[in-house]
């Protein structure tokens, strides 16, 4: 695909604007459209995405985003049935090791130049650079950040367990689930029980105790890792964690339960950002609960990493590809990044972006520090439970164990931990 | 059996009857309760509860406020979309089936047999295993994206069950009938419309319901096989049901699903008597 | 071509098969599409079982690899053991309360129509819509547990839906709900074609309600019965919806389902060939409650012919 916009450097979201009417000078004037594919359909996502397609038609483009309502599989279905049928859309909705996956069953746009353009390279997080030039090219562009394992606490809980300390370790953790049981509230623990969210019980749990053993195991899926201990510690952890659940969640999702956790009924929530645009929305306030990095025991925020990326598709119509590069700029664009993540409680990929002032929260400022301080410490990782460490189909293969585990109480530590390295065996 | 007095055995028949009655509209009673509580007042309380406050403005919302993405127009286009395909689908599907079950039945031709089983026996094949294969058939034939193609796989496919409720039933037609017509010089489509769709009033009812409904309530093919402006109804309820960004809508989805299923609901209603009677004449054999 | 405009009264008598060219079009072309696309789809579906392929179809040959990994998989068991239990639970329970409903309805009994209708309606709503209903009611902190408890009957416990041993029912329960009016329709129909005059000879000779049941009425849906379990066998194996609503095959992976598996391999572990594998299986086992079913049917033909 060409990309013809050397002659202005597009440093930031505002010089793309400026520099838009030469690019479409050089596309010989034709108007940008972009057809797009998501699963962004309801609440705060609806929203942002609706919002990123606002300013796509500002900046004088068509926008043709049609959502597919539901479960990411469905959304890949209808990806995989355009593909097939030689007609993928110029972007969608794709991340993680898909990225790579994907790739390989349809070309998709080189964006080095318009990447290079923007100056992307040096602002974003290398681990994550990593997954979208799975072939050493630019194919895909990250769109904001979520850390899974954040630590959302209940003011009102903190209130009836008489506790103003963040905890920091999993033992703190523990303990300040303990009291919280002892000063009245109900289920310390506010997580909902669908699969990802049995997943992030459980990487939470493994990064907090030992990000290397983290690494090693869930993204190498390294066969002496995963018989190691620290696994088996997890595990124990895990089911500290379901024990202190409502064992009437079922399959519900947390969302279910976010009233209760408010109102104090409920303590703790391990969960990603998205949680906070949800409270917001709710109409829920700042001051009902804090948000810190999950519990890590040597005491440095462990941050497991969940980034939504688009990627683009090559498309030979000269309206699309000038679409895709309309795109392209926006997603890197700063205050595109910032308009999106103030929707979603997420934080912008841009590591330059400053969040101190108006529009961002607390919780968003604490998981930026704690995406700076977990880079410089290596212990930024990838999650698995959001597909983002492994392919859907490993992905899935752990989570199969997991789960069973966080709802059969019978089975033992170790015979998860020997059942997770067999599953990861299996779907090799 | 069959008297009409009130002896004591009559009203235990009427009480166990209206047990099951109101075990079976229970869910179709919360859902009613639900759709006329606010979403607060839900998440505040139980999923089974009398309204405080009657928020009809969940109807409203559900019909035309909901945001599907960009699309905040409620559940009224995909409406329309839902029936653009779901009528005629539904119309060459039955129309079809009654054709083939009628020369199935009726006229025996070589090989009739052979067809007339394997078409059945598409009853048995899984929604999911013919995802695949029916993008690549749309693909070569051009129709993936169009309401066209969805036409013609809710037609191809219903005419497994259209076909093999058609012929249950034309197999009871006297053969003398037929034969006294052609004896009469009448042709194969003559018959047909002229003894046969006459006769056929409860089948086509039966086969219109099941296939209406089916159509109707598909969600697979219906978001694989549509784009945005497209999408069938079933989409824009999953929209509302998938809390993975929002608090859970449960007021909202309620109205927006009474409202989905009125046309289903409808045809149950005016049809029923029909659908037992059909079946009674079709089924059977 | 001129001459035969200056013919025109007398027809030129056209070919047989011309002349049936249309009805041999509206017989033949829907009949080979159908036959055609479920015959080239389990066909192609097969071929992919061997095939290494993943996100998309591919080429290649692995031999049984599919197989047996789908065959060891915990997922594949479980799902396997749970249609054992749900495909004879429902079919018996959905078949016992369709022909309890249709007797109770062929009572002469008022509001027959209404009565009718409220069996039936649950046909109408979508097995996603029954799945999300139930779920809301089966859920213990949401549904009827927390109902009761509200009322003040604190230790009343209903929590099949996250027991998971239990929560297999919970499907067999919401299925019975939505389809039982189907085999009560079909019952009511058997009913209804029972011959008056069979029963009324035996009124006179003084047979009681329960015997002329046992005896003359149940005995003649014999045949009925039969289609009602093969359709209801065709829905408890094809069931997916109405699991991914209600339980999403948990707690855990306790409530797994052949087709939920075979959707889960194929579209969202993008294991195309394994998930292949899986479907032709569910076909094998398809085949195994059908070809019994045809059997049966032909010897009951050849004895009607022999008649």
């Amino acid at each position: 695909m060409p990309i013809t916009t050397t002659r202005r450097r597009l440093l930031a979201g505002s010089a793309a604007a400026l520099a838009l009417p030469a690019f479409a000078r050089a596309q010989g004037a034709v108007k940008p459209r972009l057809t797009a594919i998501s699963q962004w359909s309801a609440g705060s996502d609806g929203a942002a995405i609706t919002a990123l397609g606002k300013k796509f038609e500002e900046k004088g483009g068509v926008w043709q985003h049609s959502p597919v309502p539901g479960f990411t599989t469905e959304m890949m279905n209808k990806l995989r049935a355009q593909i097939m049928a030689g007609d993928p859309p110029a972007c969608s909705q794709l991340k993680g090791p898909e990225i790579a996956a994907w790739s390989k069953i349809a070309p998709t746009v080189d964006l080095d130049a318009v990447v290079a353009a923007a100056g992307y390279e040096k602002v974003v997080a290398p681990d994550l650079a990593k997954l979208h030039k799975p072939a050493g090219k630019w194919i895909a562009l990250p769109l904001q950040i979520y850390s899974t394992n954040m630590l959302f606490l209940s003011k009102r809980a903190m209130d009836k367990a008489k506790a103003d300390k963040i905890p920091v370790t999993w033992a703190d953790f523990n303990d300040l689930a303990e009291k919280m049981k002892a000063g009245g509230v109900a289920s310390p623990i506010a997580n909902g029980g669908t699969r990802p969210d049995d997943g992030q019980k459980f990487e939470a749990a493994l990064a907090g105790i030992s990000p290397a053993a983290y690494r090693a195991a869930i993204m190498n899926l390294d066969k002496k890792a995963l018989e190691g201990p620290e696994i088996k510690a997890a595990f124990a952890q895990v089911r500290k964690i379901a024990d202190w659940m409502d064992p009437n969640v079922g399959a519900q999702h947390f969302s279910t339960n976010l009233k209760r956790f408010v109102d104090g009924d409920m303590g703790m929530m391990i969960m990603g950002g998205w949680a906070q645009g949800v409270l917001r929305n709710a109409g829920f306030k700042f001051e009902d609960f804090t948000i810190a990095p999950g519990p890590s025991d040597n005491g440095k925020p462990v941050f497991l990493l969940n980034a939504d990326a688009f990627i683009f598709w090559q498309r030979k119509e000269a309206d699309l590809q000038a679409g895709q590069t309309l795109m392209a700029q926006l997603v890197m664009d700063p205050a595109i990044q910032t308009m999106y993540s103030q929707i979603t409680g997420s934080i912008p990929v841009r590591t330059d972006v400053d969040l101190s002032g108006e529009g961002w929260s607390e919780g968003q400022r604490t998981t930026s520090a704690a995406l700076k301080s977990a880079i410089a410490s290596n212990q930024a990782l990838l999650s698995m439970a959001h597909n983002m460490a492994q392919e859907n189909g490993m992905t899935a293969a752990m989570i199969d164990v997991i789960t069973e585990y966080v709802k059969n109480k019978t089975i033992k530590p170790e015979q998860a931990a020997t059942r997770l390295a067999d599953a990861v065996e299996g779907a090799r | 059996m069959r008297d009409r007095s009130f002896a004591p055995s009559r009203i235990l028949i009427y009480l166990v009857v209206l047990l099951i009655a109101a075990a079976w509209l229970a869910p179709l009673a919360v859902v009613v309760l639900n759709s006329l509580r606010s979403n607060e007042e839900i998440a505040q309380g139980s999923m089974i509860g009398w309204p405080q406050h009657w928020a009809w403005s969940n109807y409203l919302t559900a019909w035309s406020g909901f945001c599907v993405a960009e699309t905040c127009a409620g559940i009224r286009p995909y409406m329309l979309n839902s029936a653009l395909v779901t009528t005629p689908a539904t119309i060459f599907s039955t129309l079809l089936g009654a054709i083939a079950g009628y020369a199935v039945s009726l006229w025996r031709f070589r090989g009739d047999t052979w067809i007339y089983g394997i078409v059945t026996l598409g009853l048995f094949l899984p929604q999911q295993m013919r995802l695949l294969p029916w993008t690549i058939v749309l693909r070569d034939i051009g129709l993936i994206n169009t309401l066209a193609g969805l036409v013609l796989i809710h037609t191809i496919q219903g005419l497994s069950f259209t076909t093999l409720f058609c012929r249950n039933y034309y197999v009871a037609i006297p053969h003398e009938l037929i034969r006294a017509a052609r004896i009469d010089g009448a042709g194969f489509f003559r018959i047909f419309w002229r003894i046969i769709l006459p006769l056929s009033g409860p089948i086509l009812v039966v086969t219109v319901i099941w296939q209406f409904t089916h159509i109707w309530n598909e969600f697979l093919y219906g978001v694989t096989f549509t784009s945005g402006q497209q999408q069938p109804v079933t989409a824009a309820l999953i929209a509302l049901s998938a809390a993975v960004a929002d608090i859970p809508q449960h007021g909202v989805q309620s109205a927006a699903v009474i409202i989905a299923a009125l046309p289903t609901l409808l045809i149950y209603l005016l049809g029923g008597k029909y659908f037992v009677r059909g079946l009674t004449a079709g089924a059977v054999k | 071509m001129s001459n035969v405009a200056t013919m025109k009264p007398v027809r030129p008598a056209l070919p047989e098969w011309v002349r049936r060219l249309p009805e041999y079009l509206m017989i033949w072309v829907p009949l080979l599409l159908s036959a055609a696309h479920l015959v080239s789809f389990s066909l192609w579906t097969i071929w992919i079982s061997f095939t290494p392929s993943t996100l998309v179809p591919v080429s290649g040959w692995v031999g049984l690899r599919n197989y047996s990994s789908v065959l060891a998989s915990r997922n594949w068991q479980i799902a396997f053991d749970n249609l054992l239990l749900f495909g004879s639970a429902f079919v018996l329970l959905s078949a016992a309360t369709g022909l309890a409903l249709a007797i109770l309805l062929d009572q002469r009994i008022r509001g027959e129509n209404v009565l009718r209708s409220i069996f039936l309606y649950p046909l109408a709503v979508s097995f996603v819509v029954t799945g999300t209903v139930w779920s809301w009611l089966l859920n213990p902190g949401l549904g009827i547990q927390k109902l009761v408890h509200d009322l003040g009957w604190t230790s009343f416990k209903f929590d099949w839906l996250i027991d998971r041993d239990m929560a297999i029912w919970t499907i067999v329960i919401a299925a019975i709900w939505q389809s039982s009016g189907f085999a009560m329709a079909l019952f009511l129909a058997g009913l209804r074609s029972v011959d008056t005059d069979i029963i009324k000879a035996a009124q006179i000779d003084g047979a009681g309600p329960v015997r002329i049941y046992r005896r003359i009425i149940l005995p003649s849906l014999w045949p009925i019965t039969i289609t009602v379990v093969v359709i209801q066998l065709q829905f408890a194996i094809s069931t997916f919806d109405l699991v991914r609503a209600l339980t999403n095959g948990g707690p855990g992976i306790a409530t797994q389902l052949p087709a939920l598996v075979v959707y889960d391999l194929m579209f969202q572990r993008s294991l195309l060939g394994r998930g292949a594998a899986a479907a032709v299986l569910m076909l094998l086992i398809l085949l195994a409650v059908l070809l019994p079913y045809a059997a049966w049917r032909y010897v009951q033909r050849r004895r009607a012919a022999h008649a």
